[in-house]
């Protein structure tokens, strides 16, 4: 033990002492670039694919591994290590798997593999947090020399948009290690290959020649950890970095005149919006909980505090997820209106207690504080850190406040991902009970066929907009900034393959 | 003597043991980590079924007993959160705030002393005035003002210095300096006590009156014996630097075990915080230790022999 | 004490320029304090979205001057660095006293009663000083939450074991002389004998560590409400002021610079202040 301290010890004073390295960037002409440099908000948590999943840990670990079908850039599930597949009924699907993909170490991945990738996520014994989004899933077998076959506990359509998740882990490498060091030291079939970690500072990787698309664009790839936004931007404009992630919405705007520097924005299937109690407190009649929907002025928050980065929506979905009916009318800016409705409820300077954490924009909890201020309400904000405001959102009703904001993603691209767990009575979310609701997304979720799921939803949003448990507010930006040689097209889930970045002007 | 450090060995082994006990049970009474592992939308049975794989779900006793247990086979456990031992990822991370900590230091008693023993030289002339003023300012300087002061004049507006992160020993300048200032001012009173203090004693007078000048007698003998007070504060003065450090950490976006606390404090990462108040402590503990023992070598009759 | 007080009517005229500057800056950052509503020309919680980051000197179109400019909602500067003047000396005052009473009472205690009782409060003193504050505020706000009244608690109840150690020294000295044996034997009980007797005769050294934390304790208060685990926004304070500005610090420098300079003036004023007045008060442990 003392050994490896010193050992590290020894290391981290090589390192400061080494000189910063300084990139030229667009320098010398046509002479290749040699290393790509993201400057990341947080480092990863683990480099496991079947273990945490936060953005930053799979923005890194997306690019050692392949996964069973991805999304192309119009959003379509398209193929990647599963090269086609077919029902066999209602819970059986059997995929092909390709041929010619070696992981990193040299073996060639084969059917034996995703199967064992498959069953390894859902193993209780790795104790997954991301196994409540395959539990569906009951069995993989590799089925024959290059099919797996899968089966679902039912129906289930979102079964693919969950697929886009899951990596392809080497079955023999997994076993070899052990859990704890292929976390560490981590073997995918994917374009780059992992080639130091050192946590909390950075993670950097090497291009895996064998790989089967073709050569990766850049020799070797730097994610650097850097929390301050500030310093993230001067990085860029120094062009220590090369491309930063998680930009707010002053910086992007900051930046806009920037000749060196380019903004890269997407709308995204993260959806911003105002949790309102339906179960406890003054908001549990429906009269307020309309008055607050005519409160708040959508548009001013998103120009004002969101520059623009941000579209208005008028259900809690956004256009981005499958499920999204633009028919449903929202609930228009109307404060006269609002307070009406308050006065007819005899809310006039109601209590209300508005729960936050520092997960969410202070500005806009200020500011929506401020709007519902002005109707004659009584706002006061509590502000927690984020376990006690996870543990009371998601505890009794009367526990879980009047109000909280929400920025909600399933990275599923599919409104089952988000209306069913923040509406349906039961959930850990859901301060909200009507069985006519319930009926309608349990309902949705059962079967396949498109056009049945899309009716389902729209009677469903149509329930929400009479009830108002949650007010949509905006459909959230993803924005990235990056040198201007940069040419890379941002996608509304938040992926980030580097695979798919070009280099020039 | 060696029955008194060990006896003040024992004690510190108490207190450490205490300090780790009290953070444990706060710790859990706080919730736990399960809520923030889980995705968005998982069920009740899922965070359910995941709370009690992972052990929260058992009687806070019980989980104390059996972190006992493992600490007795000096297993400090895995982070819930990165699924690798709490104790590599401190390692990890220790050097850094080592590295801050060391650059602090040498800026405090670099700056501090001279600036001391000129205060105690010069006393009573105007310079002495403009030293205590700037001493005061160091002292009255919280240190997240100093560091955005500095990423400010030196980082944005000069461009000299990286304005955080740690590419290099450039990196390492403005972070040591928003440490060290308060340091400093300890010091450099410090200094000046204890130079004050030998200038009054005889030895001083007899030099003088045999004709050497006030710098070499300050040279000669003074500054050996102000040394020893000097560095019992020193020792002191380490505890307050990585208190400090924990906010020069978040300024500067340094990756050491300040930032991490704070972070695993957050997410809940129980047993990565235990690790880190058990260095912590550790390292408080023994230099109240060294500057208790560095009191009993000053003990008047062994001062007067040296002299 | 009385004597000070006697030489200080008496010896007006002989106090510095330097500390009669440094007393002036503190009163007026007292008056404001106290007169927050009435001194502030605006709102400090009315926000203008549309009027974000504005420089000093701005005035908008109803003739509204904002000296110190809009912070990222809006809201006039001036008035939310004049309430936060409220924030950082109440907390101060008020921890310091909570310290002061818990720590002076368990040191008494600790010295009078000896046996057992010394013992188990003189450890506890040992362990609370082998945890570093910060993290010990910012485990209890995990557990408790933040907020006003737990602040001050939690500032005052890492504070304690300083006032500790200098009561119970001082109480041994005390408890050996004649007049306190004398009381003893006359009959009094324990409680009696360390308020009216023991108390008076340690309060000096005991206010000299007091004015020693007050600028400590402000610069507490700053920092955890700095790292968010303070006084909560809306609610104005100059760390929380100044953290929610450090992202801004090359565009819309003032949100970070102005309650920066207000808290060093305060936290430098206080420390001359008292560094003088401890010269008088025990000059054993004189600075000059």
């Amino acid at each position: 033990m003392l050994k490896r301290a010193l050992g590290i010890a020894l290391l981290a004073v090589g390192l400061a002492a080494a000189p910063s390295s300084a990139q030229v960037s667009g320098q010398g002409g046509g002479q290749a670039k040699q290393s790509f440099v993201v400057d990341l908000p947080n480092d990863a948590a683990t480099l496991d694919p079947h273990l945490q999943w936060d953005t930053d840990s799979y923005t890194i670990y997306r690019n050692l591994f392949d996964n069973l079908v991805t999304r192309d850039g119009a959003g379509k599930i398209v193929p990647q290590i599963a090269t086609a597949w077919r029902y066999l009924d209602d819970t059986t699907i059997e995929f092909d798997i390709r041929s010619g993909v070696t992981f990193h170490d040299g073996s060639p991945l084969t059917a034996e593999d995703v199967a064992f990738s498959i069953r390894r996520i859902v193993d209780p014994a790795l104790k997954s947090p991301q196994l409540s989004q395959f539990d569906q899933i009951v069995s993989a077998e590799a089925s024959g020399p290059a099919k797996v076959t899968l089966k679902t506990r039912t129906p289930y359509p979102a079964l693919f948009p969950q697929l886009v998740k899951l990596s392809i882990v080497p079955k023999a490498a997994v076993e070899r290690l052990g859990d704890q060091a292929f976390n560490l030291a981590p073997v995918g079939s994917g374009p780059y290959k992992l080639l130091s970690w050192q946590k909390g500072v950075q993670t950097a990787l090497a291009a895996h020649e064998g790989y089967w698309r073709g050569k990766p664009p850049f020799p070797s790839v730097t994610f650097r950890v850097v929390p301050d936004v500030a310093t993230r931007v001067a990085d860029l404009r120094t062009g220590r970095a090369d491309m930063v992630r998680q930009l707010g919405p002053d910086e992007a705007a900051a930046m806009k005149g920037d000749g060196q520097l380019q903004v890269l924005s997407v709308p995204t299937e993260r959806i911003g919006y105002l949790f309102v109690n339906a179960l406890a407190g003054p908001t549990a009649d429906v009269r307020v909980r309309r008055a607050i929907a005519h409160a708040v002025d959508r548009s001013t928050l998103i120009e004002a505090l969101l520059q623009g980065f941000g579209n208005p929506v008028n259900i809690v979905l956004t256009p981005a997820n499958f499920g999204y009916v633009p028919e449903v009318k929202g609930y228009e800016f109307d404060p006269a209106k609002a307070r009406a409705l308050l006065k007819e409820a005899g809310a006039e300077g109601a209590a209300l207690s508005f729960l936050t954490s520092p997960a969410y924009d202070r500005r806009l909890v200020e500011a929506v504080q401020q709007m519902l201020q002005d109707v004659g309400l009584k706002v006061e904000i509590v502000a927690l850190d984020h376990p006690t405001f996870l543990r009371r959102r998601q505890g009794r009703p009367d526990e879980a406040g009047s109000l909280s904001l929400g920025r909600w993603s399933c990275a599923c691209q599919d409104a089952d991902g988000v209306i069913f767990p923040l509406f349906r009575s039961g959930g850990l979310w859901s301060k909200y009970s009507n069985p006519a609701y319930d009926a309608e997304v349990d309902a949705a979720r059962r079967i396949l066929d498109e056009k049945g799921r899309l009716g389902h939803y729209r009677r469903a949003f149509e329930i929400l907009r009479e009830d108002v448990p949650g007010v949509g507010l905006y459909q959230d930006f993803a924005i990235y900034a990056a040198r201007k040689e940069v040419s890379w097209t941002p996608t509304p889930n938040e992926a980030f393959f580097v695979f798919d970045v070009k280099w020039g002007r | 003597m060696a029955r008194f450090a060990a006896w003040r060995l024992l004690q510190a082994g108490i207190a450490v043991f205490g300090v780790m006990t009290i953070v444990f049970v706060i710790m859990r009474f706080s919730g736990d980590p399960t809520l923030l592992l889980v995705p968005e939308g998982a069920s009740r049975e899922h965070v359910d079924a995941l709370r009690r794989e992972l052990g929260f779900d058992r009687p806070v006793i019980v989980q104390y007993g059996a972190y006992l247990a493992d600490l007795l086979r000096l297993d400090f456990g895995n982070s819930v959160v990165q699924r690798v031992p709490a104790v590599d990822i401190v390692a990890g991370r220790i050097p850094y705030t080592l590295m801050l900590a060391g650059g602090a230091l040498l800026i405090a008693f670099g700056v501090g002393v001279p600036v001391g023993v000129a205060m105690a030289v010069w006393r009573g002339r105007a310079a002495e005035r403009l030293l205590a003023a700037f001493v005061l300012v160091g002292q009255s300087m919280p240190t997240f003002l100093s560091g955005i002061l500095l990423i400010l004049v030196f980082g944005v507006l000069l461009g000299w210095l990286p304005t955080s992160g740690t590419g290099g020993l450039s990196s390492l300048v403005l972070p040591s300096v928003a440490l060290g200032a308060v340091s400093m001012s300890t010091f450099a009173r410090m200094a000046r006590i204890a130079v004050v203090d030998e200038l009054g004693k005889d030895y001083v007078r007899a030099g003088r009156a045999r004709g050497l000048s006030a710098g070499a007698v300050v040279m000669r003998h003074v500054l050996r014996n102000a040394a020893i007070p000097v560095v019992t504060i020193a020792a002191l003065e380490v505890g307050n630097l990585l208190a400090g450090a924990v906010i020069v950490e978040t300024v500067f976006a340094w990756p050491g075990i300040g930032q991490l606390a704070i972070q695993s404090i957050q997410s809940r990462d129980f047993l990565v915080v235990q690790v880190i108040v058990l260095f912590v402590s550790l390292v408080y503990v023994l230099m109240s230790l060294l500057a208790d023992l560095a009191y009993a070598v000053l003990d008047p009759r062994i001062r007067l022999h040296g002299a | 004490m009385r004597a000070l007080a006697l030489q200080g009517v008496r010896g007006v005229r002989t106090i510095p320029a330097g500390i009669l500057l440094v007393a002036v800056i503190l009163s007026v950052i007292a008056a404001a304090a106290l007169l927050a509503p009435l001194v502030a020309p605006a709102d400090p919680s009315r926000q203008a979205l549309l009027a974000r980051l504005r420089p000093p000197g701005f005035a908008n179109a109803a003739g509204q001057t904002f000296w110190f400019g809009t912070d990222d909602l809006g809201r006039d500067l001036l008035s939310r660095v004049i309430h936060g003047a409220r924030a950082s000396l109440l907390v101060a005052l008020l921890s310091v006293s909570v310290s002061l009473t818990v720590g002076s009472m368990l040191g008494m205690l600790a010295a009078w009663f000896r046996g057992w009782v010394e013992v188990a409060i003189m450890r506890f003193v040992d362990i609370m000083l082998s945890i570093p504050a910060i993290l010990l505020a910012v485990l209890t706000v995990a557990v408790l939450g933040p907020g006003f009244v737990k602040l001050v608690l939690v500032l005052g109840l890492t504070r304690w074991p300083r006032y500790t150690r200098v009561a119970y020294a001082q109480t041994l000295q005390v408890a050996s002389l004649p007049f306190i044996k004398a009381a003893e034997i006359g009959g009094a009980g324990a409680g009696r004998i360390l308020l009216r007797h023991v108390l008076p005769n340690i309060a000096g050294p005991l206010l000299v560590v007091a004015t020693a934390e007050f600028g400590l304790m402000i610069l507490f208060e700053a920092g955890l409400s700095f790292l968010g685990l303070g006084i909560q926004p809306p609610q104005p304070s100059w760390g929380s002021i100044m953290s929610a500005g450090r992202q801004y610090v090359e565009r819309a420098w003032w949100i970070t610079v102005f309650p920066g300079a207000c808290l060093f003036l305060l936290v430098f004023s206080v420390n001359v202040l008292g560094d003088w007045l401890r010269d008088r008060l025990d000059p054993r442990s004189r600075s000059r």
